[in-house]
């Protein structure tokens, strides 16, 4: 009995169109002989001789062009930049953060144009960890949507006439309010304070509100009831040995996501002594649930009862009802049983932000003595300070009139985010004055008087404290592109303290550095801007000792609870805009370009629910009804999806007015140009559920009740999950329990592939696999450098920042979400997901082929394991695509690598068919040029176009492509160490995607230089290839998955086979 | 832009510039080499021996000096470092204020080599007094590329008047025939028909002939398919007509003092505005021909030569035409050719010393004809003419130059002998079996 593994409910269901599609990689929408036996051909206006004469032109048209050179010019600089030399990279060290995410970064700039992020692993809070979300912002800075200029009524205007009227306007407001985001820049909150004493000077009042869309308010108010200060702690998962997460995504979107990443990944090493023990209760399948090593659904309502269940197991007192079903308790008591070993090195998380959850989570840390090790107070997190409540009561003050004289929006989109969005958006003309500092026009500031758009971040001066320890700088990476002003200078100069100085106004800077001189007298600003840190002791909170809440308001139980999550791409929705983050297959569901309604696939089907869809068969559409509000998404099965409840993704449903927010944010048509309403009215992606978001105790709330009816008609989603698919040869992932991984060998887990051949005595013998071999070995295996890369399957999470890292170092285009569906999607690297159920279904080994039934295999489906699985090009030393090419396009270096040269490729796909990976990626259409991708692909716009890697090709129509290793990258480093005249050093070389990688699960080098990491690391008991027994040499490794779990089906499966293995092999012989 | 700017493609390549009196110049050098050689690698990008440029120019510097009352050995220390001098002489402390910008230090000269470069400075005739050595005109004729030239329109005349000859001849044996009745009554054939029926007669030697012509057109169509896009001679007129041979061959300026960046990145760098403007805030050019050229570099950085001299901060970028133009698809890396391959400029770009116009692409027999280039057959800046020089370009390896050769060297002795043992049947390691004729070594 193997496992099974499987992408998609269709494959394991295998649909007739699933079985159709899978033998056709490329699917066509049009047959060539159903389009040349169409009765229409005839009608065509172009008569074959017309057509051959047009060819004729054109041929010769063509190569009378080819015949001229075109004049190229060559501009340098008038006066070179000290630190710019063209052609070569300059890297500034800098800080992000956008409101949500945090991360120290690297940014590479190209003659001044910033092209590439990068974590910093040498400096900084987050230690090299980044997201996709940081990572895709630096197309953000070219997007062409973004204001040039300050607005009045919907009108340019010169920051002279703004400024002259805001200050006028603001002198004669009464009450003056700030609604911005969580403010960590220390010189920006001085600004704040300056403004604050000098509208107070003036008997006006100054409000400073803080609201982030996604707040976490309740454990605030929860550390706020337990230890008298309204904190959020720093939490170490690197110390922690249990992990108990309840509903918190901590690996996607749950506060400070980067730093809490990289600590995780240092726990999952089944090498080391120790391997952290991940339990994870949660309603929807999360990037975090899908990476533990138990995983239990439970509904919103039944979070309380875990926390009960857990603190009464351990002796600890609670009035909560503790009552689980069989399936949690099970998991539940396996987490007590890890906590009471683990006892203080233990974590327990909760992502609802329900304060009474938050207090039971407070309590369990309590019992277990979290606090002080896992858990510290004092250096707590100063992002999300969002004050739900004054949110709430100043959004109805505006919508019943009572608002303020004069509003500002720093950062903040309220019409769009606000579960009263709408009506207080229509409120907004009865302020006199609204101000927002938006970089576009959007929802919010559409409505505001004026605009005064901030910096892009890559563009200004900014310092942060994003914990109480630790002093951040951000320094610009290129000249502001448009005429734009830092936020730092717009308060100043309004507060009367600066005078507007332009683009090249160093007001920012000034009062950064002030700040810091002020803080660090003995600093030296230039120093520490290189490192972009600096560690610093801030104000101390007074903690009182560990006092018991009030427990009340938890989620009640329904038939139907709604989880609003966060995707780890778009996240609340401030980079909707963004095409790289559009076009991200999702961690879990693998699709792009839209929300929907998760549901579990057993209760779909029960409900009259379409469980499977593909490229032309759409999903089922429901309606959604909460509070009132409906909106109507398409039924996504999502298997481990809580029964009785439903997922929507919130940050969807951007501009849903038109407002001009990006391209990007909105649906286009098949062939080009955005789709309109009946209004004319640009359509928008998904659907707002924000209007949803409730308000529960003074807090904002996720988890929310609804009702849900189905609804007529269906919907095509465009995922990648059903492309690309393993064709049932299950040798591709393997995986393991931390148990059979520490105490049998590797013959358990990760047996070799063995053949069998007659031996000198003619008996037959296993063999390895790699005594048999069509071809000689190329010459990569001892001489000169064999790049190699391993990716350790127990350390990927699956997150995605990879993916973007290779699209932005790449030049890989956008296609949009119609040639996604088709399975065209261009990403040379994609995160496979595995679903990984009980039950053995693959073709050929099945009983009784008739009468077999899935049904058993779907229950144990409901709640499956999930495996990422990162796949790009293998790099085969015995590639079968090359041996197919006719013009030899495609051809192995010395280097080991499977090189494509894109002017010699005349695109056959044959290499594609042979590839035994499916990692090969097709240009059907210029896609920098083509009407059909102008709304989505950057690389169509001027501006877009600054962010291309000039060092690698834009591809055009009718060529193969695929992952090179970042070749460019391989012979820069090599050309360093030349010039330097000494040999690459290990680590020296990254690809984009071990780069990008929070968790170091990818590991890249010379796998001839047998010091390296990859060397060793390919060298581990865990380390297998992909499909190793059809032999074709690869040059990337992957180790085996452990989980740390006890897991009787997989021990029966690698335990009990291994002896019987042994005993066939003696008997034979 | 326009055709007028789709440059002509110079038919006529300047092959031979020898400027006699230039000959003449440079000979002596010869006499002084180290002198030479160092004024050259360290003062010509400031001093010239007859003009004051940056610095004040360096003829009979020496007695200049002892004339005006220097202390005895005042000047090398000057050369050495300035200020020392500068602190200890008045005389050289006067000179330091000749103007604002300041002189480099060589402490490295020694007397002798200071001595060496002055001498070789005294004995540089005066180009002004020398007479036609500036102003001789430039022979700008190319007796080889004329005469393939007239050969090419010779032939085609020689041959359409051949063909007019049979022709002729021809029809002058068919009337004569017909005159005479030798033709029979059935004989009354059209033209066409007597081709006919005189091809099949003649049906080997026609056919042969058939074939050797289709053949032939076939391998012309062929060659001149691999002419498109071959850019050598390719010449586009510049913004500024800026002379190489005086800044590289007159002056004697390394490349790299402008191009410097071709060390370290990808691409040689077109010298940006202000490096011009550390020579050319001094050599103005005032009363000379190219007063106007060097005007437009003022202009570009915005300067003001009039009154104080003062940059106004109005600065214009000066767009260069692209002379060396490689297609998108190719990666090509100036420091890893001039740094770690060692590859002399003029390997790719010829003579610059002698180029006296706008630069054009030198075809391949031109940079043949440089003494210590690879000679190679494929036209310049084509696939085949790099690929023929990785074929031919040795490596250094395990010599202990280059520390990432020598470990690549004892991996490929060490693992592999019989490898390198092929590698070396021609004695050499070359850059091709080292993986130069990979694709993605350029195309990625």
């Amino acid at each position: 009995m193997a496992r099974k593994y499987w992408k998609g409910l269709e494959e394991l269901k295998e649909t007739p169109e699933f079985i159709k599609h899978k033998e056709n990689e490329f699917p066509s929408q049009q047959t060539v002989e159903a389009f040349l036996s169409s009765d229409n051909l005839d009608e065509t206006s172009t008569g074959r001789r017309d057509f051959l004469k047009f060819l004729g032109f054109s041929v010769a048209a063509a190569t009378l062009a080819a015949c001229e050179a075109p004049v190229t010019k060559a501009v340098p600089y008038v006066v070179k930049p000290e630190h710019v030399t063209p052609g070569m990279p300059t890297w500034y060290a800098s800080t992000y953060y956008d409101g949500s995410s945090y991360a120290s970064i690297l940014v590479k700039t190209r003659e001044g144009r910033p092209i590439f992020i990068k974590g910093n692993k040498d400096f900084g809070l987050t230690k090299g960890a980044v997201n996709p979300q940081i990572i895709a912002s630096i197309l953000g800075l070219y997007d062409s949507a973004r204001l040039t200029g300050p607005m009045e009524k919907g009108n340019s205007v010169s920051w002279a006439t703004v400024d002259g009227s805001i200050t006028k306007s603001l002198k004669s407001a009464k009450s003056v309010t700030l609604l911005s985001n969580t403010i960590i820049s220390p010189t920006l909150q001085k600004q704040i304070n300056d403004m604050s004493m000098t509208l107070s000077a003036n008997g006006q009042t100054f409000n400073h509100i803080q609201y982030d869309a996604v707040s976490y308010s309740a454990i605030r108010n929860a550390n706020a009831q337990n230890f008298g200060a309204a904190v959020i702690p720093s939490y170490n998962f690197s110390k922690a040995q249990t992990i108990v997460s309840i509903g918190a995504d901590f690996l996607g979107t749950w506060l400070l996501a980067t730093e809490y990443t990289k600590q995780y990944g240092l726990t999952r090493n089944p090498d080391s002594k120790s391997m952290s023990k991940h339990f994870q209760f949660e309603s929807f399948m999360s990037l975090a649930g899908s990476n533990a090593d138990y995983r239990a659904m439970a509904k919103p309502s039944e979070y309380a009862a875990v926390l009960s269940y857990l603190i009464k197991g351990l002796n600890g007192k609670c009035a909560v009802k503790s009552d689980l079903d069989s399936a949690t308790k099970k998991i539940a008591d396996q987490a007590l049983l890890s906590l009471k070993s683990s006892k203080a090195k233990s974590l327990v998380v909760c992502g609802s932000n329900n304060t009474g959850l938050q207090l039971l989570t407070n309590q369990l840390n309590q019992l277990l003595g979290a606090y002080g090790t896992t858990i510290d107070l004092s250096n707590d997190l100063k992002l999300f300070k969002s004050d739900d409540a004054k949110v709430i009561t100043l959004a109805a003050d505006v919508i019943s009139g009572k608002g303020p004289d004069a509003l500002m929006f720093l950062g903040v989109n309220p019409v769009y985010s606000l579960p009263n969005g709408e009506a207080f958006g229509k409120a907004l003309k009865n302020i006199k004055t609204s101000i927002s500092f938006a970089a576009y026009s959007d929802e919010t500031a559409s409505l505001c008087t004026y605009i005064c758009p901030d910096h892009h971040a890559l563009e200004t001066w900014a310092d942060y404290m994003p914990t109480n320890n630790h002093y951040a700088i951000a320094q610009p990476t290129i000249r502001p592109l448009h005429d734009t002003a830092s936020i730092i200078e717009t308060f100043s100069v309004w507060a009367g303290k600066s005078i507007r100085l332009g683009k090249d106004s160093q007001t920012a800077y000034n009062l950064v550095k002030e700040n810091y001189e002020k803080r660090f007298p003995m600093g030296d600003f230039a120093y520490s801007t290189h490192n972009s840190c600096e560690a610093i002791t801030g104000e101390v909170n007074t903690l009182t000792a560990f006092k018991e809440g009030n427990v009340t308001n938890l989620p009640a139980s329904s038939d139907l609870e709604v989880i609003l999550y966060q995707k780890s791409a778009i996240g609340d929705g401030r980079q909707a805009n963004n095409p790289w983050l559009q076009e991200m297959p999702d961690p879990i569901t693998k699709a792009t370009w839209d929300n929907y309604i998760t549901m579990n696939p057993v209760e779909m089907k029960s409900q009259g629910f379409v469980t499977t869809y593909d490229q032309e068969h759409g999903l089922s559409l429901a309606t959604v009804t909460v509070n009132g509000n409906k909106v109507t998404l398409p039924v996504y099965p999502l298997p481990g999806q809580a029964l009785k409840t439903i997922g929507i993704a919130v940050g969807y449903g951007r501009g849903a007015n038109g407002e001009v927010i990006g391209k990007a944010a909105f649906q286009t048509k098949e062939y080009g140009g955005h789709a309109v309403d009946a209004n004319g009215t640009l359509k928008p992606i998904g659907v707002n559920v924000f209007r949803f978001v409730s308000n529960e105790n003074g807090c904002l709330n996720y988890d929310v009740i609804g009702k849900l009816s189905k609804e007529e008609g269906s919907y095509s989603i465009a995922a990648t999950q059903i492309h690309h698919t393993v064709m049932a040869r299950h040798s591709i992932v393997r995986e393991t329990t931390l148990p059979i991984f520490t105490q049998k060998g590797k013959e358990a887990y990760n047996p070799a592939h063995t053949l069998q051949k007659l031996n000198s005595e003619g008996h037959h013998e296993e063999v390895p696999n790699s005594e048999f071999d069509l071809w000689d070995a190329h010459p990569v295996e001892k001489i000169g450098h064999r790049w190699g890369m391993t990716v350790d399957l127990s350390s990927c999470i699956g997150c995605g920042s990879c993916l973007i890292a290779c699209q932005s170092e790449n030049n890989v285009p956008v296609v949009g979400k119609d040639e996604v569906r088709r399975g065209r999607e261009m990403h040379w690297l994609r995160i496979d997901r595995y679903f990984a159920s009980d039950e053995e279904a693959t073709i050929g080994q099945r009983k009784d082929k008739d009468t077999f039934s899935y049904d058993k295999a779907e229950i144990a489906a409901e709640n499956p394991k999930v495996i990422h699985m990162p796949m790009m090009c293998h790099h085969c030393n015995h590639a079968p695509c090359e041996t197919v090419c006719p013009v030899a396009a495609t051809t192995h270096s010395n280097e080991g690598l499977n090189q494509m040269a894109y002017n010699r490729c005349i695109g056959t796909r044959y290499c594609a068919n042979n590839c035994p990976y499916k990692v090969r990626r097709f240009n059907w259409f210029n896609y920098p040029s083509y009407k059909k991708f102008t709304e989505v692909n950057p690389a169509q716009d001027d501006l877009g176009r600054m962010v291309l890697n000039p060092d690698v090709t834009v591809r055009t129509r009718g060529v193969m492509e695929k992952c090179s290793f970042c070749v460019q990258r391989i012979q820069a480093t090599k050309l360093v160490a030349k010039k330097e005249s000494r040999t690459i050093q290990d680590g020296e070389f990254a690809t984009a995607c071990s780069d990008a990688c929070p968790t170091n699960a990818i590991v890249v080098g010379d796998w001839n230089d047998v010091k390296s990491a990859v060397y060793s690391s390919s060298k581990n008991d865990r380390a297998y290839q992909a499909l190793e027994e059809i032999g074709v040499k690869p040059n990337v490794w992957y180790k085996v998955k452990v989980r740390n779990e006890e897991n009787d089906l997989l021990a029966s499966l690698q335990v009990a086979k291994t002896p019987a293995h042994h005993e066939e092999k003696k008997a034979h012989h | 832009m326009k055709i007028s700017n789709i440059q002509k493609i110079k038919r006529m390549p300047s092959k031979f510039i020898f400027v006699f009196s230039l000959l003449v110049f440079l000979s002596p050098s010869i006499s002084f080499a180290d002198g030479g050689g160092n004024f050259k690698a360290k003062c010509s990008s400031c001093h010239q021996p007859h003009k004051n440029g940056t610095g004040p120019k360096l003829f009979q510097a020496r007695q200049k000096w002892s004339t005006g009352g220097a202390k005895e050995g005042s000047i090398y220390q000057w050369v050495n470092n300035w200020q020392t001098a500068a602190a200890n002489d008045p005389y050289a402390a006067g000179v330091s204020k000749w103007s604002a910008t300041a002189m480099n230090a060589f402490p490295e000269l020694s007397k002798v080599q200071i001595d060496e470069i002055l001498d070789w400075v005294d004995a540089q005739p005066d180009p002004a007094t020398a007479g036609p050595a500036n102003g001789a005109p430039v022979v700008d004729v190319d007796p080889a590329s004329s005469e393939e030239g007239g050969n090419t329109w010779l032939w085609i005349i020689l041959s359409t008047m051949f063909i007019i000859i049979i022709l002729s001849v021809g029809g002058v044996r068919r009337q004569l025939k017909i005159s005479t009745g030798e033709s029979t009554p059935n004989d009354n054939l059209t033209y066409t028909e007597e081709f006919k029926a005189w091809a099949w007669k003649y049906r080997l030697p026609v056919g042969l002939g058939t074939l050797v012509i289709f053949l032939s057109l076939i391998v012309t169509l062929f060659q001149g398919l691999g002419r498109i896009n071959v850019v050598e001679n390719y010449q586009p007129s510049q913004p500024i007509a800026f002379p190489h041979d005086k800044h590289a061959g007159v002056n004697g300026i390394d490349c790299k003092y402008c191009h410097n960046s071709v060390t370290k990145s990808k691409s040689a760098g077109i010298p940006t505005v202000n490096v011009c403007m550390n020579c050319h805030k001094q050599i103005n050019g005032e009363g000379k021909p190219y007063a106007a050229e060097v005007k437009k570099i003022y202009s570009a950085a915005g300067y003001d030569p009039t009154g104080s001299g003062k940059y106004t901060g109005n600065t214009k970028p000066i767009l260069w035409n692209k002379v060396h133009v490689l297609p998108d698809h190719v990666y090509f890396n100036h420091s890893q050719h001039v740094v770690v391959g060692g590859i002399d400029c003029k390997q790719c770009h010829g003579d610059m010393t002698k180029m006296s116009e706008a630069v054009k692409v030198q075809p391949v027999e031109e940079l043949n004809k440089i003494e210590g280039n690879i000679k190679l057959s494929k036209p310049t800046l084509t696939m085949g003419w790099c690929i023929e020089c990785h074929g031919a370009k040795e490596v250094s390896l395990g010599d202990g130059k280059n520390g990432y050769y020598d470990e690549i060297h004892r991996r490929l002795r060490d693992n592999d002998k019989s490898l390198y043992k092929k590698y070396l049947k021609d004695g050499k390691v070359t850059v091709s079996e080292l993986g130069g004729w990979e694709c993605a070594k350029c195309h990625y």
